[in-house]
């Protein structure tokens, strides 16, 4: 949009206010970056007494009980099998939205209930319901359940969003020329709504990876990394963890990048395809 | 025509496995809180009579209903900041700068920190707030103090800086979107028929972005109301909300008060939702 500036001194003052908060959002960041390179003596606050990758290399040699990795891996895995769940769900979910079944406003206001509600009354309550049928949680199982359902309400309304800019004509075509509707879905509805697909991974992937409530009431005894830098947290605040949160910080940003260069890959693609 | 016929069993089928998903492991628990809240007895068992004890027990203790008071008086200043930093942060993002590149850079610069850990942004103010802080030395380096300020950490107002900077975002969203679509046409109307500047933004932009504001103001609600991460992070557990009752009830292992702390902030969230849509119809913002 493209409105001509009347007022310099509100673009100013907005101007201010906007660059300020982004300082201010990200200079806590920064200070935990730059503090997680500290020297061997260096505390959890300034001065970082030398610089060195003790804290990183304390990370990756730790004892039993401050062990990183396996609670890494398994948030990793729990992560992507999230990811991978909500996806074909939220997919499901959309498509069917689009064929207007009964019931489907009170379906959407379903979905959008795990939005709404906070982390820790969902976990709460799952635990509840986990104990009175007798099932032991696990990060694999009673976790898994419940990060699905913090992520599939994103990606559902991502996949809608998807499927209401989508130009149903094309569909139209192929199945006018004989495609049928199985066809016509892979292979015209599934490469336009591909975009729409990674964005769902990405929200899966990175909601389950990021959430703590949800896990804190479900997990069970092997927990995942949030809750084990957490625990960490209550024991003592050491350069290690600001070394963790550097590392996941550096995972996510990492994951988005590659999402943005895919899309910009994809977007080349299309463009230098003949028409 | 299209991949998916209209009313037909195959749209059923493919809705059943997401809505069972959310009834399993959102609805069902949710009503199960409630049940448990009303559980008698002297045993934390089902098998006994169903009452109000527990939340008569609760609502008579005093410092309770000052805790809640006091969540409600947080989560009130946060939306506050919040909405007006928000407000001024899209309306500067998308009407105030022209170039498309810097507009992506300030966005991304905006965004990007909402898809990291919510957790370790709360712990990365520890070291930013401290005595020895980065703040502390930038205020000291301009000359604004001159010993270094304690009260950053572990305290309302730490907490309440964490929760600007990770809540914002919230509020600003749904701005960022309804002044989207605002016409330009309508502004430049108003420009011609040689309405102020001030008067086109408080009579066509201001109740044209307010469902983005109420949503937005919804979602920072939602958010503060149950923070308990931000609180035991920069608050050093010093300081207690809704949220950190619940988990505290629950580390005590009393189920039943937990279910009644609850059932509380669930209807305050419910009460805050019902008003938010008494001002906004939310169906109509996304046609």
């Amino acid at each position: 949009m493209h409105w001509k500036t009347r007022s310099r001194l509100t673009s100013w003052l907005l101007g201010i206010v906007t660059i300020g908060f982004l300082l201010f959002q990200w200079a806590p960041m920064f200070t935990m970056f730059t503090l997680s390179f500290a020297g061997e003596n260096g505390g959890t606050t300034f001065p970082m007494n030398g610089v060195s990758l003790h804290w990183y290399h304390k990370l990756w040699e730790a004892d039993l009980f401050d062990d990183f990795k396996p609670p890494m891996l398994r948030s990793f895995l729990l992560a992507l099998a999230c990811s991978a769940t909500t996806v074909v769900l939220s997919v499901c979910a959309a498509q069917a939205m689009r064929g207007r079944f009964r019931g489907n406003g009170l379906y959407f206001y379903l979905l959008l209930l795990g939005l709404m509600a906070p982390g820790i009354l969902v976990g709460f309550g799952f635990a509840i319901l986990t104990r009175l049928l007798g099932i032991e949680g696990a990060w694999n199982t009673t976790a898994y359940v419940v990060h699905v359902s913090w992520a599939l309400p994103f990606g559902f309304l991502t996949m809608l969003a998807v499927f209401n800019r989508f130009d149903p004509r094309l569909e139209e075509a192929a199945l006018t020329l004989g495609a049928n509707r199985v066809t016509a879905f892979r292979r015209i509805t599934w490469p336009i709504i591909l975009p729409g697909i990674i964005g769902t991974a990405l929200f899966g992937f990175s909601l389950s990876y990021d959430e703590y409530a949800r896990t804190l009431f479900t997990a069970g005894s092997d927990g995942t990394l949030p809750l084990a830098v957490m625990a960490t947290l209550d024991r003592q605040l050491t350069p290690e963890l600001y070394a963790i949160g550097t590392v996941t910080t550096a995972m996510s940003l990492t994951v988005i990048a590659l999402c943005v260069i895919g899309f910009w890959l994809r977007a080349r693609a299309l463009r230098g395809r003949p028409s | 025509m299209s991949t998916i016929r209209l009313r037909s069993p195959a749209a059923f089928w493919l809705a059943l496995p997401a809505g069972l998903w959310m009834l399993l492991a959102v609805v069902l628990p949710v009503l199960l809180i409630v049940w448990v809240s009303l559980w008698g007895g002297t045993t934390v068992s089902p098998n006994n009579p169903i009452t109000f004890d527990n939340y008569q027990r609760f609502l008579s203790n005093e410092n309770y209903l000052w805790l809640i008071g006091d969540t409600l008086l947080q989560t009130a200043m946060i939306m506050t900041i919040t909405g007006v930093m928000g407000y001024c942060i899209a309306y500067f993002l998308t009407v105030k700068v022209t170039s498309p590149g810097w507009r992506l850079a300030l966005f991304l610069a905006f965004v990007i920190p909402f898809w990291t850990s919510t957790l370790i942004r709360a712990i990365a103010f520890v070291p930013f707030l401290g005595v020895n802080g980065l703040l502390n030395q930038a205020l000291m380096g301009i000359g604004l103090i001159e010993r270094p300020i304690q009260a950053f950490l572990y305290s309302r107002l730490g907490i309440s800086m964490a929760q600007v900077s990770l809540y914002t975002l919230l509020a600003s969203g749904p701005v960022v979107y309804m002044l989207n679509s605002i016409p330009p046409a309508l502004r430049e109307a108003a420009m011609t028929l040689k309405a102020p500047p001030i008067i086109v933004f408080w009579r066509i932009v201001l109740p044209l972005t307010l469902p983005g504001i109420i949503i937005g103001q919804v979602l920072v609600f939602l958010n503060v109301l149950a923070d308990f991460i931000t609180v035991t992070t920069v608050g050093g557990n010093k300081l207690a909300f809704l949220g950190n009752l619940i988990l505290l009830f629950y580390e005590g292992s009393q189920i039943r008060m937990t279910a009644v702390v609850s059932v509380l902030l669930m209807l305050l969230m419910l009460a805050g939702v019902a008003i938010a849509l008494r001002i906004v119809d939310i169906r109509k913002v996304g046609s």
